[in-house]
């Protein structure tokens, strides 16, 4: 019984261990490639394992390509889009988990119909839009269409959240003398700092990682390049350094795993009171 | 000023906090689409507001329905769709089951295998393009050193392999998303129901079989569906892995749609193929919409 019991624990760690190892080898593989010589990207067989590695790509990128340019694009776009979206979201959520609403059904249509929305044929009335408003070849075009795409999701979480949360509390605050506004920031939002968290890394996930929208409205301006567009730009050439590419998806990837890495239980939670009433 | 605090004023107060996200979602959502809808009856190259209105036609979608393309591109989508649903839920299902497990280092694991769902997609992009290189590439080494193939796969230009090495990325990318959604799912069955199971004299596999099953068997759904939505409308992956080439093999509905539109600059064509995937995404999702309705009330 002993026995069995140590080979079953035994059984599962392998497993856990290799299906974690063959999942994640694109990223080991991304790393690994980054800090190689570029002599050695065409050894045969591949080296599996790390040489000495090599620090210099990093100054090779931003030396031949716009690198901090496109970084600082992707990261204002980023930042602005998730203080809209919070914004925006935390009040609309609020007001459908306490107040009840003519029309409240009609938001769950929305959010449906962001989700299902193709993006590519959203883009084209934004294009005839934006062109119209002057904003094609700004940031601002981009920052829209991603908060466009986003906010209905993140009010759907943050409203599942907000749910969770006794309306007692709040009650005992009016009684207390503090307005229904305060109420929302002193009592509502500190409690809800892991909904908070899960919203925010949502928006900046899915607006770090944009291309389509990029794509399609910064384009002809070289300025307004961002992470990804610059990346796809690189893998085009007609020969690749995949060592510099390797580079620069890992300087993409840094800030998002980071971010990944502190709100993950956040995320699952949010997800999972989203996903599961 | 409005007090409010009074309970005679406190409803106005839900419409105020709530307009600003309807405004946006009318000024940004409804109106597109209504737009689009309308771009897309017109025989219209590149779309204004306002200047020259062309009268409807039905041209656009007489042209769509007659057009090799356009059936060439729903039959990639539909297999894209199959597959990568398919593995993407297998693989998702299995990681979720597997973390699901008491363990030391759970929730490291738990960390480690929703992690490619963070990785941007053109970054996802650029690795398999890496790793599927046909000359140096990691994956060609490793089935020509085990045997499998005797010469290295050309996945960029041959059609087979470059439908299969946009299914590469895309499961990778979509099953951490699934095991996320499946994991709650996991963790919302009730212990007792395995306990009255085991009291049974159920096995795992028959506990697996009558207790997991049927409660994931909603959650399971509704993840196929998300999964499908996803690869109706994904863009980044295929357009930078292989602009929908070679000779249209991977040419999504999606693709289509951009390249109709920004391409050739066809928009009312472009505008027509991208309301046809908006129909299909909105069939495909009615069974989500009793639950989303009854999750927002």
């Amino acid at each position: 019984m002993k026995l069995s019991k140590f080979f079953g624990r035994f059984s599962l760690y392998a497993t856990v261990i290799t299906l974690c190892a063959v999942l994640l080898f694109p990223v080991y593989w991304m790393i690994l490639t980054a800090l190689s010589p570029a002599s050695e990207l065409r050894a045969y067989p591949p080296n599996f394992l790390p040489s000495a590695p090599q620090w210099s790509v990093f100054t090779e990128l931003l030396a031949n390509h716009p690198f901090d340019v496109w970084f600082l694009n992707s990261l204002k776009i980023a930042v602005v889009v998730m203080i809209i979206s919070l914004t925006v979201s935390v009040l609309a959520a609020y007001a459908l988990s306490r107040f009840r609403m003519r029309g409240a059904q009609s938001m769950g249509l929305f959010i449906l119909t962001a989700k299902m929305l193709p993006g590519t044929l959203i883009i084209i009335p934004f294009f005839v839009i934006f062109r119209s408003a002057g904003l094609i070849g700004s940031l601002w075009s981009v920052i829209i269409a991603q908060a466009t795409m986003i906010i209905p999701f993140t009010t759907w979480m943050l409203k599942g959240y907000f749910d969770t949360i006794p309306n007692e509390l709040e009650q005992a605050a009016l009684v207390d003398g503090c307005s229904p506004i305060g109420s929302i920031f002193r009592i509502i939002l500190p409690i809800s700092a892991p909904g908070l968290a899960a919203t925010s890394l949502y928006s900046f996930v899915i607006s770090w990682s944009d291309f389509l929208f990029a794509r399609t409205f910064v384009v002809t301006s070289d300025s307004l390049w961002t992470l990804n567009l610059g990346i796809s730009s690189l893998k085009g050439e007609f020969v690749t350094d995949w060592n510099i590419v390797m580079a620069a998806s890992l300087m993409t990837s840094i800030p998002i795993i980071i971010v990944f890495l502190f709100l993950e239980r956040y995320m699952v939670g949010g997800l999972a009171a989203g996903s599961e009433k | 000023m409005i007090d409010f605090s009074s309970p005679r004023h406190r409803h106005k107060l839900g419409y105020l906090l709530v307009a600003p996200a309807l405004i946006l979602m009318a000024l940004i959502i409804v109106y597109p689409i209504v737009m689009s809808v309308d771009i897309s009856f017109q025989d219209v190259k590149i779309a204004r507001i306002g200047v020259d209105r062309k009268p409807w036609t039905f041209e656009n979608y007489e042209w769509l329905f007659t057009s090799a393309k356009f059936y060439q591109s729903l039959w990639v989508t539909i297999k894209l769709l199959l597959v990568v649903g398919g593995a993407a839920l297998a693989i998702g299902f299995a990681t979720a089951l597997l973390v699901n497990q008491k363990f030391k280092g759970r929730a490291l694991a738990r960390l480690l295998v929703a992690l490619p769902w963070a990785v941007p997609e053109v970054v996802a992009v650029v690795i398999w393009a890496w790793m599927l290189d046909s000359s140096f590439g990691v994956l060609n080494w490793v089935l020509l050193s085990s045997g499998i193939v005797s010469k290295p796969i050309a996945f960029a230009s041959d059609p087979v392999a470059a439908f299969a090495s946009i299914c590469f990325v895309m499961i990778w990318k979509g099953y951490p998303f699934i095991c996320i959604m499946l994991l709650a799912g996991l963790q919302s069955i009730p212990e007792e129901q395995y306990q009255a199971a085991s009291v049974d004299g159920a096995n795992v596999f028959q506990r697996f079989l009558h207790v997991t099953i049927p409660n994931m068997l909603p959650v399971l759904g509704v993840a196929f569906i998300m999964t499908a939505l996803w690869v109706f409308r994904d863009f980044a992956i295929i357009f930078v892995l292989t602009e929908g080439g070679p000779i249209g093999s991977t040419t999504s509905l999606a693709i289509m749609t951009f390249e109709e539109s920004f391409k050739f600059f066809r928009m009312g064509q472009g505008s027509a193929v991208g309301v046809i995937t908006l129909i299909i995404c909105a069939l495909l999702s009615r069974a989500l919409v009793s639950r989303f309705a009854k999750s927002v009330n």
